[in-house]
């Protein structure tokens, strides 16, 4: 069994924040469906990662022109019914409506005030489902004076903090994130928004409105620093790859050998048997042995010149090799992958079956990564209830409007004819 | 009111590899009792400090990350220790276990046997790298998990002319690790418990860190295996196969503002009047480049980021931003935590709130709340538990154990 099966949602959400978490609501059994119109399809479906399939050359080349060829974009959507709709529509509106009466949730990230505009607001959605569970994930929150600004990625790890506090110290500029974690984080809280909303309908009866935003769930995460500017007046300040709160020396990532020049181990020592241990694994350097590094408050003090003296170790051996020696010596130790790295050398993940194969109806077969967690008896993987890839678009309008909504032929060509569909 | 799960009771077992994962759960209203062992988790000796001094009770680590939690201290190897775990166990709704690996098999509770126990138990088994496989047995901290499992190869410095670095990845740090498989764990143990509601059953999830990780990070994997391109690492932006154009400029006041400026969207004639208001727009407003076709070069790139630079460089922080906004263009100063304390905002949505520390004699504020509901508001107290503040009522109040067997199991350090 499914945890969320007999879950229906009906899904307006499009791009990362949003998208990202009904896909996580469809590994877990729920019947998400989709709604696209192709004058304002997802950006995604177009952009990101869309070229020539790099593992299959052999394949025919895809239709450049096609929406449904983007990597991102599939992978993103697994598991989810697609159907084209037109909400502006007052027809669309309608049929919109008879989907709402017969779902559980209904969940979109369009900027705050979109579904009120559309007639679509929490009291018309109630009205033809009491109980639903509205879910709204603009940037910023709806209640509240910035209702109207706009939010991505790295807007909403800018304004959090948690920007600033990534990055080697000053003057180096904050580095960032070097994606938008605050997507998959949005993501996140979507997914959990909206289970937290189920579970407390199956136990009350009740539905509810959440008004949910991209960046509140970062400043979420950014409280022991707030505490520390409380309680201590101290304003944050970047470490680098240093432990910022746990005393840890060596803590960085150091260079070694490999491709491109770009190779580089993370090693972590928290306590004097890992730093026996490694001084052990490196040969017994006489450097090490030094006063100046000890203790871990000595090793601290010196940590650059620790760095540079860790560095001409490291940087003529494989990352990999040192990595299984000092792991078998019991120092935290681990290669910076890249995506290759994790997908054909890290055996763990292997192991952990991270990778899945799932149909995409104009792709074909295609790799995508599972979800996280492995549960001991309900089923759960991000092929869903469709058992396939991202839809195409438009993909299941036969299995929507006729099988859930008793359209007729005659009445999908006429809705289709009118742009409504 | 009430919180979205206040019929729900949880057990956190564990470090703080766990503990992001059951303030989820205090936070959305369940009744989450930590067990700690005597004398306080290693967790409390994370820093920093109240005033710097370093104290089980003053770690703000740890009342971070354990507000809203109740808390016991209990030796599970002990004998009398392992029983009184077992009445937790079988009156539990979920527990989260993030201690190390083998650990409550040993003591007699697998899976089996807790089945048995107490059959609708939801488990959440939170391990850094799985409970079998080949790196089964390594060690990590946040930062080897953001090295092994991809995200410090999207983060750090531009590279140089040559595509070469002089910069290291950087990891994010700030425990994101846990954050992300806390987070992971959280939404697969609402899925089981919502499972437990129509069928009564419980289960266990495995949830190894490092896969959780891997999983987070946003396209480069797609982009391997469609390109089998490798990504670059890019100073506060997305890593990508090619350099871009850079989104983070310097303030007037040294520190920087997040901008997402597209030159071809609608958003260009946004910018250029912002840009035209505060004297920078240059000949960005004249007709050649009304058609968005004279804008795709990288001599026009480099004159219209460099327009918004000059821009950014007259303001200081907490300038410019707003009107830019108002404009629709995503436009943010890059703040520290602690400098969205005041903003209105967060204010008007109750973002933070206060927390009483009654022992120290005032409140601090708090990050309470990552969503607004007014069905189910978030927690907004107590703060994290002290050590052992919850003996009497747990081991007293749940398992009925009387004062003179609480002092006994005190003196003989079972709790």
């Amino acid at each position: 069994m499914r945890p969320l099966e007999g879950v229906r949602i009906a899904d307006l959400s499009w791009l990362m924040a949003g998208a990202g978490g009904l896909k996580l609501m469809s590994a877990l059994g729920a019947e998400v469906i989709r709604i696209e119109y192709q004058g304002r399809m997802d950006w995604l479906r177009f952009h990101a990662q869309t070229p020539i399939p790099y593992r299959q050359p052999d394949r025919a080349p895809l239709n450049p022109q096609s929406p449904n060829r983007s990597g991102y974009f599939n992978a993103i959507n697994a598991g989810k019914y697609g159907i084209s709709l037109n909400v502006k529509h007052p027809e669309g509106r309608k049929l919109f409506l008879r989907l709402v009466a017969i779902s559980d949730i209904v969940v979109e990230s369009f900027t705050a005030e979109t579904m009120d505009k559309l007639g679509l607001g929490y009291e018309v959605l109630k009205s033809v489902k009491p109980d639903i569970i509205y879910y709204q994930q603009p940037g910023w929150g709806k209640k509240g004076p910035y209702v109207k600004y706009a939010s991505y990625g790295p807007i909403a790890q800018g304004v959090s903090g948690l920007t600033e506090q990534s990055g080697l110290p000053e003057p180096h500029p904050p580095a960032g994130w070097g994606f938008s974690y605050m997507d998959w984080s949005g993501a996140y809280y979507c997914a959990i928004g909206m289970l937290l909303a189920l579970n407390y309908k199956q136990a009350t009866g009740k539905g509810q409105y959440i008004d949910g935003s991209q960046i509140e769930p970062a400043i979420y995460m950014t409280g022991t620093a707030i505490l520390d500017y409380l309680a201590n007046g101290r304003h944050w300040q970047r470490t680098g790859n240093r432990s910022p709160y746990r005393p840890a020396a060596p803590h960085g990532a150091y260079r070694c050998a490999g491709p491109g020049a770009d190779r580089w181990i993370a090693i972590a020592v928290t306590n004097e048997d890992e730093w026996r241990a490694l001084v052990r694994e490196m040969g017994n350097p006489g450097w090490a042995s030094e006063v100046k590094f000890a203790t871990m408050a000595a090793r601290i003090a010196n940590h650059d010149e620790l760095d540079r003296l860790m560095e001409a170790w490291t940087r003529e051996q494989d990352g990999y090799a040192i990595q299984e020696r000092l792991q078998k010596a019991g120092v935290p130790a681990g290669v910076c992958q890249r995506a290759q790295d994790r997908l054909e050398l890290d055996p763990q993940l292997k192991h952990l079956n991270w990778m899945i194969t799932l149909p995409h109806s104009e792709v074909g077969p295609w790799p995508h990564r599972d979800i996280a967690w492995h549960f001991a008896n309900l089923q759960s993987d991000q092929g869903g209830p469709t058992r396939r890839s991202a839809p195409c678009y438009g993909e299941d309008n036969d299995y929507v409007y006729g099988e859930l909504l008793k359209l007729t032929k005659a009445e999908q060509e006429r809705l289709r004819q009118a742009g409504v569909i | 009111m009430a919180g979205f799960l206040s019929h729900v009771k949880v057990l956190e077992l564990g470090d703080e590899k766990g503990e992001f994962c059951g303030k989820l759960f205090a936070g959305a209203g369940a009744d989450v009792i930590k067990v700690e062992p005597p004398g306080g988790s290693s967790t409390r000796s994370i820093g920093p400090f109240y005033h710097d001094e370093p104290h089980p009770e003053r770690s703000l680590y740890f009342w971070h990350f354990n507000f809203g939690k109740r808390g016991v201290t209990l030796d599970i190897n002990a004998a009398e220790g392992r029983e009184l775990l077992r009445g937790l166990l079988a009156q539990t709704t979920v527990v989260i276990d993030s201690l190390p690996l083998d650990t409550m098999e040993n003591l007699g509770f697998d899976w089996e046997a807790l089945q048995k126990l107490n059959p609708g138990l939801v488990y959440v088994r939170i391990t850094p790298f799985g409970r079998s496989g080949p790196w089964r047995d390594y060690k990590a901290n946040d930062l080897i998990h953001m090295a092994l499992g991809g995200e410090m190869m999207h983060c750090g410095y531009d590279p140089r002319p040559d595509l070469t670095y002089d910069t290291p990845p950087i990891s994010p740090q700030m425990w994101h690790s846990y954050h992300i498989a806390g987070n992971q764990a959280f939404i697969a143990a609402l899925g089981a418990l919502f499972a437990r509601g129509k069928t009564g059953c419980g289960d266990y999830i495995d949830l190894p860190i490092h896969q959780a990780i891997s999983c987070c990070t946003e396209h480069d994997v797609e982009c391997f295996l469609f390109t089998g391109r490798p990504y670059l690492r890019l100073t506060g932006r997305h890593a990508r196969p090619e350099p871009d154009a850079p989104t983070q400029y310097k303030t007037k006041d040294g520190r920087y503002h997040c901008i997402i400026a597209n030159p071809f969207a609608g958003g260009f004639e946004a910018i250029v009047e912002l840009l035209t208001r505060k004297g920078f727009a240059d000949d960005l407003g004249s007709d050649k480049y009304k058609d968005p076709e004279s804008r795709r070069n990288r001599e026009f790139h480099h004159h219209f980021y460099a327009q918004v630079g000059k821009c950014v460089a007259a303001s200081n922080l907490e300038e410019t931003w707003h009107e830019a906004q108002d404009l629709g263009i995503p436009w943010v100063p890059v703040r520290k935590p602690e400098e969205n304390l005041d903003d209105p905002q967060w204010r008007t949505r109750q973002t933070f709130g206060e927390v009483e520390h009654p022992e120290l004699g005032r409140s601090f504020t708090y990050p309470r709340s990552p969503m607004l509901s007014e069905e189910c508001p978030w927690r907004t107290g107590p703060r994290a538990p002290l050590i052992g503040e919850h003996n009497e009522a747990v081991f007293g109040g749940i398992l009925g154990k009387g004062a003179a067997e609480l002092k006994r199991l005190r003196e003989c350090g079972v709790i």
